[in-house]
C-alpha cells in the first residue's frame, strides 16, 4: 500500500518537474539530460550517448539509471546497447550511426509501467567533405577590358550536411577575397582577374565534420583566357573569281595578348565547313584573303581566335558573314539527251533535244543562253545549223540520218566547252547486260554490266509508271567507267520504268529496261472478285488487275479465299497474271462467300466479299428429266391416237350411231311407184320421162344454181363422193341438225304453226344434195339458224342472178308439181300438213329441217301468217302453195317403224302427189 | 648575385621577364585608358600640365642604358611601391569623393593598383633570382619622405592625374628595363651599377 502511493507520488513529481516553471528561469526542469547535445555524427561511425539523471529526481521519485529506456523516433533501442554506468547515468552505444534517427530520447519507466520522457536530442548524421578534385579555370573575356575567371571542380560525395565551398586564389604577397558559389557547389566565377601574375587557386570545402582543400592550381590567368570572337567580320569579293577577302576586328589588344585565328567557310546551302589552314592564320591580323573558291558562289565565313602561343582556349566562332565570288566562264558543257519521235513521218524524225541546266559550280554564273549546233554527218557538205535557245530543250525536224549535235552554254564571261551528242540512225550497238536495281535508303541504285565495247557514257532514263498518264521521262548521264548510279527523287511505293542506253563513240546501244520500286508496300486495295458463271459444283471467278497506283509493289500472287457460311475457309493461290479462276468441288445450292487478296513482298490486301449461291441442278440435269418425260408423254399420246385409230369403228359406233340406210328401208319396197332399187344409179332411170308423177320433187331454194345444176348434171360424182359431200353441205348447219337439233326440229315441226307464229327467227334451210353411201342423193333440207331476215332484194337478186335456169327449173318443177297438184287438189292443205308432221316423226332419214319455198303458202300457213318473210316468199311461190299436198297414205304408213329405228326428223314438205322414199 | 645562372633560374628569369613585360604593356594600356576616364570623370583638361608631383618617382633617367640590371630592378621596385601607395591613396580618396557611385573608375583604379602590385611582385622575384636582398618597405618608408600633407580636392585630382601619367611612363620604361634584363648577356649578372647604387 505504501509502495503504490509512493509510485503515484513519484509520477506526480516527475510531471511537476517536467511541467512546472523553474525558479532558475527555465520553463522546464528536466530530470536529466543527454550528452552529447545534438551531435553531428559521421555516417558509419560508432556513437555513445549518456543519459544523466538529476540527483533530485533520484531522491524524490526513486528513479534510477537502470530504469532508463532509450528510444529512436519512438522505437525502443535494444537493451543490449544500454550500459548502466552508475545509478544516475545510462549509456547507449550504436556501432553504426546509419541506424540512428532523430530524435534520440532518454525515457524512464516509472512504476514499471508508466513511460516518461526525460530528455531528447537531435542527431545529425553525415559525411565530412571530400577533397575537391579536377579544379580547372577558364578566363572568359567579357568585354574589351573585362575578364572573368570561372573555375569548376568536382565537389566529391554528398555529405548530407551543409557544406561550404570556397574558391580561393592569391598571389604570393596578396590574398584575394574568396569566391563563394551561389546555388551550386562545383563552380565559382572571379571578376577582375589580373594577368601576367602567377595566381594560386584552390578550393576549400568545409562542414561540421571536417574541412578539405583541393590541390592548388597555379596559373597565370592570361594562359587560360577564352577571348571573345572577332567582331565586325566583313566579306568582300576580289578581282579573281576564286578569292574573297575577309576582314574583322579583335576585342583583345595586343598589349594583353597576341592572337592567332581560325577561318572556316562553306557554300551556302551546304552544311559542311571547310577551313583555312591554321598555319596561314597563325599570326596576329585583322584580315585574310580566302582563295580557291568557286566562281559565282555564295559563301559563309566564320572566324575565331585564341592566344597566339596556343595556350588557352579558342574563342567561340564569330557570327557568319556571307559573300559571293564573281562569275567565271562555265566549266563544262551541259549534259544533253534526246527523244526521237519517228511516228509522224517515215522519212524524218522529230528530235526533242533536252539538256540539264548546269549546276552552279559548273555554270560559274548566270547562263544567258545555249547554242545548239546540228551537223549532218552523212553529208558533210551540208551547212551547220545553229540555234540559240534560252530554255533547256529544243525540237528539231530532221530527215532520218546521222547527226552530231553540239551544245554550248554561255554566261556573261564566256562559253562552256561543247557537249556532243550523236543521233544515230539506229540503236544497233550492244546494250548493257544484267540490268538490276537495289533500293538504298532513299535512293534507288541502278546497276548493269558493261558491254564489251568501250562506252563513252551511259544514259539512264526513268519514269513513273502510271495508269492514267503518260510516262514522263527523267534522265541522267553517267560516265562510261561506272556500272551503277543512284537515282534520286524516287518516290516509295511507286513503280518506275528504268532504261539504260550505252553511248559509244560511233553510236548508241539499244536500251535495256527494268521495272523497280524504291520501297514496296502492301496494295492499297484488294481485287474485286465476282462470278462469271456459277454452276452446281463450280464457279468461275473473274477480277480485274489492280492499277499500278493501287499495287504499291510487284503483285506476287493472288489468293482466293472462299467459304460457306458455316464452313472453313479455303484458300487458293493464283498466279498474278490471271484474271479468272474456276472454283471446283463446290456444294450445290450453297451460299458461298469469296474474297480475294493481292500480295506484294510487303503485305497483302483483301478486297470486298462477294457472295454467290451454287445452282441446285447441274447443267443438263433439267433437260435430262424434262426431255424423257415429254417424250414419254408424246409416246403415250401417239399410242392413244393409234389405239383410237385402230378402234375407230368401235368409237364411231359409240359416238355416231349407225344411221339406217333409207334405201334399205321397207318403204322403198313398199312404195309401188318407186322404181327398182338398182335403177337409181342412172339419172335417166332416176328421172325418166313420164315418171314424174311418181317422184316427189323438192324445190331447193337456198343453194345456187351451180351447185344444184351440178347435182343435176353429175349425179355419179355425187355418188362417188357421197360422204364428203354430205359433210360439206352440212357445215355449220348439218352439225347441229344432225347432232342436236332433231328434237328441236321435232318440236318445231310438231308445233310448227305456233312456233313460226311466235318467233321472229327465220330459219333457213339448205338442201343437201347427197345421198348416204351408195344411195341416191336425196333432197335434204338443211336448216339455217341465222336470225338475219331474208331480204327481198337478196331473194330477187338471187332470183335474177339465178338466171333463167333456176326459174326454169322451178317452173319445170312447178309444172311437175302442178301436175301432181292437179291430182291432189281434192284434199285440204291443213290436213295434209298435219299428216306430214306425223310422217316426219316416223321418218328415219330426216335430219334436216326443211324450208320449202312454198312452206308458208297461204293455204298451208294458217298459223304462219305473221311470218313476213314467208309472206314475201309466198308471192314468189304462190303457185306452189296451192299445189302442195301431202299424201295421207304416206303419213299413215310410217308410225309402224318409229320405235325400231333411231329417230330422225325431217320436217319436210312433201309435195302433192308424191313422197320420195330415200 | 654574381653566381652563374642555373638553367632553371635563367628560365624562370626569362619567364618572369616575359610576363613582366606583358604586364607592363597591359598596365600601360590600362593606365592610358584610365587616364582618359579619369580626366573626364574629374573634370580636368587632358592637356593640363603640372609641376612634379611630390612623392611620385620619375621614370626619366639619364644614361639609362648604362644602368645595371639590379639597379634597374631596384629603381623599378621603388617606383612601383610608391605607385602602389599613391594609387591606394587615390582609391581611398576616390571612394571618399564619389562613394560607391562611380564603380567603373574605382574598379579601373583597383585593377591598375593590382597590376602595380603584381609588377612589384615580379620585380621582387627577379631580385630574389638575382640573389639580391629585397629592400623592406618599412625601412624604405622610414627613410623616405614624410607622408604628403593634406591636399585640397583639386590638388588631389591633379596629383592623381600626375600619378597616372607617370605610371604610364614607368610602364614603358619598365618594359624596356625587363627586355634589357631578358637579353642573355653575360653582363646581366655582373650588375656593374649595383656597386654604385645603394
Amino acid at each position: 500500500m505504501f509502495s503504490r502511493w509512493n509510485w503515484v507520488a513519484c509520477g506526480f513529481y516527475l510531471v511537476l518537474n517536467i511541467c512546472s516553471p523553474d525558479a532558475s528561469g527555465g520553463l522546464v526542469q528536466s530530470c536529466g539530460h543527454i550528452i552529447p547535445e545534438s551531435p553531428v555524427l559521421a555516417l558509419g561511425s560508432n556513437f555513445t550517448a549518456l543519459c544523466i539523471l538529476n540527483e533530485s529526481c533520484l531522491d524524490f521519485g526513486n528513479i534510477y539509471a537502470n530504469q532508463i529506456i532509450w528510444k529512436i523516433k519512438n522505437r525502443v533501442v535494444p537493451k543490449e546497447q544500454y550500459r548502466e554506468i552508475n545509478r544516475t547515468v545510462s549509456s547507449v552505444t550504436f556501432n553504426d550511426t546509419s541506424s540512428l534517427a532523430t530524435p534520440l530520447t532518454c525515457n524512464i519507466l516509472a512504476d514499471g509501467q508508466i513511460e516518461q520522457n526525460i530528455y531528447g536530442i537531435t542527431v545529425t548524421v553525415g559525411l565530412a567533405p571530400e577533397k575537391p578534385k579536377n579544379l580547372s579555370c577558364v578566363v572568359h573575356q567579357v568585354s574589351r577590358f573585362t575578364y572573368d575567371m570561372n573555375c569548376t571542380w568536382n565537389p566529391g560525395r554528398h555529405t548530407f550536411l551543409d557544406t561550404e565551398f570556397r574558391l580561393r586564389y592569391s598571389w604570393p604577397e596578396e590574398i584575394f577575397p574568396d569566391c563563394i558559389p551561389k546555388g551550386v557547389n562545383n563552380s565559382c566565377t572571379i571578376n577582375d582577374i589580373q594577368f601576367f601574375v602567377n595566381t594560386e587557386i584552390w578550393v576549400e570545402a568545409a562542414n561540421a565534420l571536417g574541412k578539405a582543400e583541393s590541390d592548388p592550381l597555379v596559373v597565370d590567368p592570361v594562359d587560360i583566357v577564352k577571348p571573345l570572337a572577332p567582331q565586325n567580320v566583313s566579306v568582300s569579293s576580289g578581282i579573281l573569281p576564286t578569292v574573297l577577302k575577309l576582314s574583322w576586328e579583335n576585342w583583345i589588344s595586343d598589349t594583353v595578348m597576341t592572337l592567332k585565328f581560325n577561318i572556316r567557310y562553306r557554300i551556302i546551302g551546304d552544311t559542311s565547313w571547310m577551313e583555312v589552314p591554321c598555319e596561314d592564320t597563325a599570326s596576329p591580323r585583322t584580315s585574310f584573303s580566302v582563295q580557291e573558291l568557286r566562281p559565282y558562289t555564295k559563301y559563309a565565313f566564320s572566324i575565331r581566335c585564341m592566344k597566339e602561343d596556343g595556350v588557352g582556349y579558342w574563342s567561340d566562332w564569330s557570327e557568319e558573314k556571307t559573300g559571293i565570288t564573281t562569275e567565271d566562264q562555265p566549266s563544262k558543257g551541259p549534259p544533253v539527251w534526246r527523244i526521237i519521235d519517228a511516228s509522224h513521218s517515215p522519212a524524218s524524225w522529230t528530235v526533242h533535244l533536252m539538256w540539264k541546266a548546269l549546276k552552279p559550280f559548273e555554270a560559274n554564273g548566270v547562263i544567258l543562253q545555249y547554242e545548239v549546233t546540228v551537223r549532218d554527218k552523212s553529208s558533210p557538205s551540208c551547212p551547220l545549223k545553229k540555234y540559240n535557245v534560252t530554255g533547256t530543250n529544243h525540237t528539231l525536224q530532221l530527215p532520218k540520218g546521222t547527226y552530231e549535235v553540239t551544245l554550248i552554254a554561255r554566261n556573261s564571261v564566256g562559253a562552256s566547252p561543247p557537249s556532243v551528242l550523236l543521233i544515230p540512225a539506229s540503236n544497233s550497238k550492244a546494250p548493257v547486260e544484267n540490268l538490276r536495281t537495289l533500293p538504298k535508303h532513299d535512293k534507288l541504285w541502278v546497276g548493269w554490266t558493261a558491254p564489251n565495247n568501250y562506252v563513252l557514257k551511259y544514259v539512264i532514263e526513268w519514269c513513273l509508271v502510271s495508269s492514267s498518264s503518260d510516262c514522263t521521262i527523267e534522265w541522267q548521264i553517267a560516265l562510261g567507267d561506272v556500272q551503277g548510279i543512284d537515282l534520286k527523287g524516287i518516290k516509295p511505293f511507286k513503280c518506275y520504268l528504268i532504261t539504260v542506253y550505252p553511248l559509244y563513240a560511233d553510236g548508241q546501244g539499244s536500251g535495256q529496261s527494268v521495272k523497280a520500286y524504291l520501297k514496296q508496300d502492301r496494295p492499297s486495295k484488294g481485287p474485286t472478285v465476282q462470278t462469271k458463271k456459277v454452276g452446281k459444283a463450280e464457279a468461275v471467278l473473274t477480277w480485274n488487275h489492280l492499277t499500278v497506283e493501287e499495287q504499291n509493289g510487284f503483285i506476287r500472287n493472288y489468293t482466293i479465299l472462299y467459304k460457306t457460311i458455316d464452313g472453313n475457309e479455303t484458300v487458293v493461290t493464283v498466279d498474278p497474271s490471271k484474271t479468272e479462276y474456276t472454283l471446283s468441288s463446290l456444294t450445290s445450292d450453297t451460299l458461298y462467300t469469296v474474297r480475294m487478296m493481292a500480295s506484294t513482298d510487303n503485305g497483302s490486301r483483301t478486297g470486298p466479299d462477294f457472295t454467290f449461291t451454287t445452282q441446285k441442278f447441274g447443267k443438263g440435269e433439267i433437260e435430262a428429266i424434262v426431255v424423257p418425260v415429254c417424250l414419254a408423254f408424246l409416246l403415250i399420246v401417239l399410242l392413244g391416237v393409234l389405239f383410237c385409230f385402230n378402234k375407230r369403228d368401235l368409237i364411231k359406233k359409240h359416238i355416231w350411231p349407225i344411221v339406217p340406210d333409207p334405201s334399205k328401208s321397207n318403204i322403198a319396197q313398199w312404195s309401188p311407184q318407186v322404181p327398182a332399187k338398182h335403177n337409181f344409179n342412172s339419172k335417166d332411170q332416176m328421172y325418166p320421162e313420164g315418171s314424174f308423177t311418181d317422184v316427189s320433187v323438192v324445190e331447193i331454194e337456198a343453194d345456187d344454181k351451180k351447185s344444184f345444176s351440178e347435182q343435176d348434171l353429175k349425179p355419179f360424182d355425187l355418188l362417188k363422193k357421197e360422204k364428203s359431200t354430205s359433210e360439206g353441205h352440212s357445215s355449220g348447219i348439218g352439225g347441229s341438225s344432225c347432232m342436236s337439233s332433231p328434237r328441236q326440229s321435232v318440236s318445231d315441226s310438231d308445233e310448227g304453226e305456233t312456233t313460226q307464229n311466235t318467233s321472229s327467227t327465220v330459219q333457213y334451210s339448205t338442201v343437201v344434195l347427197n345421198g348416204y353411201r351408195d344411195q341416191t342423193p336425196v333432197q335434204v333440207f338443211s336448216r339455217s339458224e341465222s336470225t338475219q331476215p331474208l331480204l327481198d332484194s337478196e331473194e330477187r337478186s338471187e332470183d335474177h342472178a339465178g338466171g333463167a335456169d333456176s326459174t326454169a327449173q322451178r317452173q319445170q318443177y312447178f309444172r311437175q308439181n302442178g301436175g301432181q297438184d292437179e291430182n291432189n287438189t281434192d284434199r285440204p292443205c291443213f290436213e295434209r300438213a298435219k299428216q306430214v308432221t306425223h310422217a316426219n316423226e316416223g321418218d328415219l332419214v330426216g335430219f334436216v329441217q326443211l324450208q320449202v319455198s312454198g312452206q308458208s303458202s297461204q293455204p298451208l300457213g294458217l298459223g304462219m301468217e305473221k311470218n313476213t318473210q314467208e309472206a314475201a316468199l309466198s308471192k314468189v311461190l304462190q303457185t306452189c302453195t296451192e299445189g302442195q299436198t301431202v299424201r295421207p297414205e304416206t303419213v299413215e304408213e310410217n308410225p309402224l317403224s318409229v320405235d325400231d329405228m333411231p329417230k330422225s326428223y325431217l320436217p319436210q314438205t312433201v309435195r302433192q302427189g308424191g313422197y320420195m322414199p330415200q | 648575385m654574381a653566381a652563374a645562372d642555373s638553367p632553371s633560374t635563367a628560365l624562370q628569369r626569362r619567364d618572369l621577364c616575359s610576363r613582366g613585360i606583358r604586364l607592363a604593356g597591359k598596365m600601360r594600356a590600362d593606365v592610358v585608358d584610365l587616364l582618359d576616364a579619369y580626366v573626364e570623370q574629374q573634370g580636368l583638361d587632358a592637356s593640363a600640365s603640372m609641376a612634379v608631383v611630390e612623392g611620385v618617382p620619375l621614370a626619366a633617367v639619364e644614361r639609362w642604358d648604362e644602368q645595371t640590371g639590379t639597379q634597374r630592378l631596384l629603381e623599378n621596385l621603388a617606383a612601383y611601391r610608391a605607385f602602389r601607395a599613391l594609387l591606394a591613396q587615390m582609391l581611398e580618396e576616390q571612394r571618399e569623393q564619389l562613394g560607391e557611385a562611380d564603380t567603373g573608375l574605382g574598379r579601373a583604379l583597383a585593377a591598375v593598383l593590382l597590376q602595380v602590385s603584381a609588377f612589384a611582385y615580379h620585380l621582387e622575384e627577379l631580385l630574389r633570382l638575382e640573389s639580391r636582398g629585397i629592400p623592406g618597405e618599412e625601412e624604405e618608408e622610414e627613410d623616405g619622405p614624410p607622408p604628403p600633407p593634406r591636399l585640397s580636392l583639386f590638388e588631389q585630382k591633379l596629383r592623381g592625374l600626375g600619378v597616372l601619367r607617370e605610371l604610364a611612363q614607368w610602364a614603358v620604361r619598365s618594359a624596356r628595363d625587363l627586355r634589357q634584363l631578358a637579353k642573355p648577356s653575360p653582363a646581366t649578372g655582373t650588375a656593374p651599377g649595383l656597386a654604385e647604387n645603394p
